[in-house]
């Protein structure tokens, strides 16, 4: 075959385009493996960074923002453009910024950085007097300059009612987490899912951030106005008696739905770093669901309500009081050390005769009996609401290595059991509401994709029947208008019981000096709509539940039928006929 | 007549009618190359185009919806309610207590119930509405078109 007289000129133009196409790879491999390369992320010129997304707003059950975010900035300082240092710390102080906080910030910044973080979480009007001072220096005659200083926005957890509801919000640091109440409870879904990647330190070089879908939206049962009433109400209650502390919770019986809790002291969560001075030592954030206590008298009603459904004794059975009862060979008093005579147990609940309940467990009831309802009632197990560090209390069972004899008779009126005040209200949500006892929960809803989804109510249990619910709130109703009680409402029939306790000592027997006074109550009895828990921790004007906690009941219930619109017991009849 | 064909078969057989029919060929192959070429680039510059708008939205998106934020947190602070109580106590009203309550029964009255934050019309996330020439290959592009011509042509 003869060979093209011009072939040369192919086979080199073929050849060097070969050669370059292999330079040419040669090249990429050789810049990927480069130690240059390799050495760009080790030097500091690309950083790991987390995105968090827009948190998930909290809102009262009527649309009341009650947890949201604002923009604060971060204000770093780009260290390959040699900054104006002298102009950079003067401008800083002229905008407010803690330059202290900024000089540690430098302190800690390593050799060889490009890119240090002057301060974080700066307000937006110290971003931007910052931000003006460094356009005006732009046409400064003598050369001082601020253009090392860049500025990234971000968001930060804002809390516009401040210390509203704060011991059920809890609050979100600046790492994004979530503590406490329903900031940790739900942090996961508030927060959304971070993402996390490497961007150059070098914020000119920064181009694209991913989108990163915002936490969910959530709604909680809480009532804005309802939960306002009651913490000025415990406020002034707190003065007014000079208790060390004080809680309230209101829910809705039918639902579980918590309208209000608080408990004192609270906290601006908008200043959430001040924790340590406002909660000194072991101070419980939440006391409501955190603390166990000695509830005393007010958990006859769940004894009584258990020795009726198990018809250990009727609402008329007659107990004749001599003052005293053996219990394991303890001798138990009344609370005022009197004998009360011929008693129906509706008097022993007006009067809380102790040795009258201590009979109705001991003798009338026994003790598998009697722990069985305690039990059913849910004592000594958390109730599992949805607020983060719930306590469960204790209730001390024949067989346990610490349990007495005796306690069969003290537990019946309160004594030897811890348990919370969210336990309690749950429990008596049984005796309010047909014998179902109900879970108690703060969420109301949570928002996805623009549609909204709404807990559920459940029912935990049927301690009693509904029959045995009626037949107690009626007894506890008559008792409350026999004693003429401080607790009672005009207009309302109101359920309800009180409970002064004396408070236990580390080292064993009862404080002489102090008292726990609470007071738990529902109505309207026919068709509650609420039920109040009032516990007062020492308080030192009086020592009795029935002078101290009552009237605090009374004055929520007061705000209570306002707020709800719960018109009088004879309007509502009216109204529905009968 | 065998003239004739003997002329014409050295006109086909010539040396410059090859030469023309080469440079023909490859002419052909230049331009539909150039037409690909030209396709593609018309194809990638308005995806580019596309992309970078897209960009710009998101970009103005994020300080938008900061903003957003920032008004709602602003407008929750002014009517918060010590904010609504300071300012309802200083235009004179006051607490109401349940003795200056006259109840009147209306009749179809609905209490007020809890919020519903749903967004109206929400169903499901939105699909990304992206072009499938934005994503389908030339292979597809084509095979669609010509399916598509088909099913047109063939309506009654």
């Amino acid at each position: 075959m003869k060979r093209h007289p011009h072939a040369w000129r192919y086979l080199s133009v073929a050849f060097l385009l070969a050669v370059l196409g292999i330079a040419i790879l040669v090249q990429i491999v050789r810049i990927q493996n480069s130690p240059e390369v390799a050495g760009v992320i080790n030097q500091g010129d690309y950083v790991w960074k987390d995105f968090f997304p827009p948190r998930g707003e909290i809102h009262d059950r009527h649309g009341s923002l009650l947890a949201g975010n604002k923009t604060v900035y971060e204000i770093g300082l780009d260290l390959t453009v040699n900054p104006d240092m002298p102009t950079v710390m003067l401008a800083l102080q002229m905008s407010g910024i803690d330059l202290n906080e900024v000089n540690y910030r430098i302190s800690l910044a390593p050799v060889n950085a490009q890119y240090i973080i002057l301060d974080d979480f700066v307000s937006t009007d110290k971003a931007e007097q910052l931000m003006t001072l460094q356009k005006a220096a732009h046409s400064d005659p003598t050369g001082k300059n601020l253009d090392a200083v860049y500025f990234k926005a971000h968001y930060a957890r804002s809390y516009p009612e401040n210390d509203l509801a704060s011991n059920v919000l809890g609050f979100v640091t600046e790492d994004n987490h979530g503590y406490l109440g329903i900031e940790e409870k739900y942090d996961n879904i508030l927060a959304g899912i971070p993402v996390r990647m490497l961007v150059p330190a070098d914020p000119r070089r920064a181009t694209e951030y991913p989108t990163i879908p915002p936490g969910q939206t959530i709604i909680l049962t809480i009532d804005r106005k309802i939960q306002a009433a009651i913490e000025k109400i415990l406020d002034q209650a707190l003065v007014g008696t000079g208790a060390s502390s004080g809680t309230i919770v209101v829910m809705d019986p039918l639902t579980g739905e918590i309208l209000a809790m608080s408990s004192t002291p609270r906290l601006n969560l908008n200043d959430y770093q001040s924790i340590t001075t406002v909660f000194p030592g072991e101070t419980p954030f939440n006391r409501a669901i955190s603390q166990a206590y000695e509830p005393g008298s007010v958990s006859k009603i769940l004894t009584m309500a258990g020795a009726l459904d198990s018809g250990a004794v009727q609402p008329g059975t007659v107990f004749f009081d001599t003052g005293s009862i053996l219990v394991g060979g303890f001798r138990i008093v009344n609370w005022d050390g009197g004998a009360w005579g011929y008693q129906d147990m509706t008097g022993c609940l007006a009067n809380s005769l102790n040795v009258c309940l201590a009979w109705v467990s001991s003798t009338q009831m026994g003790s598998d009996s009697f722990y069985s309802y305690m039990q059913r009632f849910g004592l000594g197990h958390a109730t599992g609401i949805d607020l983060a560090q719930e306590t469960s209390g204790r209730l001390k069972l024949p067989g346990d290595g610490d349990w007495r004899p005796v306690e069969l008779g003290t537990n019946a009126f309160g004594q030897g059991v811890s348990v919370t005040s969210i336990q309690m209200v749950m429990a008596a949500s049984a005796l309010a509401n047909d014998g179902q006892m109900i879970y108690p929960h703060v969420l109301y809803a949570q928002i996805q994709a623009g549609k909204q989804s709404n807990t559920k109510t459940q029912i935990v249990g049927t301690p009693i029947s509904a029959n045995t619910a009626h037949t107690i709130s009626e007894m506890l109703a008559n008792a409350l208008e026999t004693e003429s009680s401080a607790a009672l409402v005009p207009g309302y029939r109101i359920a309800g019981k009180t409970g002064t306790a004396q408070i236990p000592l580390s080292g064993g027997g009862y404080d002489e000096n102090d008292i726990n006074a609470t007071f738990i109550g529902w109505g309207p009895v026919d068709d509650p709509r609420f039920i109040v828990y009032v516990w007062l921790e020492k308080p030192q004007s009086n020592k009795a539940a029935s002078v101290v906690a009552a009237p605090i009941f009374k004055q929520v219930v007061e705000k209570l039928v306002v707020l709800m619109d719960v018109p009088p017991d004879a309007v509502r009849l009216q109204k529905n006929g009968r | 007549m065998n003239n004739v064909t003997q002329i014409v078969q050295k006109v086909r057989q010539a040396p410059w009618r090859v030469q023309r029919q080469w440079i023909g060929l490859f002419l052909l192959a230049l331009v539909l190359m150039a037409m690909v070429a030209g396709i593609y680039l018309n194809v990638t510059v308005r995806a580019t185009l596309a992309g970078r708008e897209i960009q710009t939205l998101r970009n103005e998106i994020t300080p938008n919806q900061r903003d957003n934020a920032d008004l709602e947190t602003q407008l929750a602070g002014l009517t918060s309610f010590e904010a609504v109580q300071q300012r309802a106590e200083a235009m004179g009203f006051q607490p109401t207590s349940p003795d200056d309550i006259t109840y009147v029964a209306v009749p179809g009255y609905v209490a007020q119930s809890a919020v519903d934050l749903s967004t109206p019309g929400a169903t499901q996330p939105a699909a990304p509405v992206i072009l499938p020439e934005y994503t389908e290959s030339w292979f597809d592009y084509f095979m669609n078109q010509q399916a598509f011509s088909a099913s047109a042509g063939g309506q009654p």
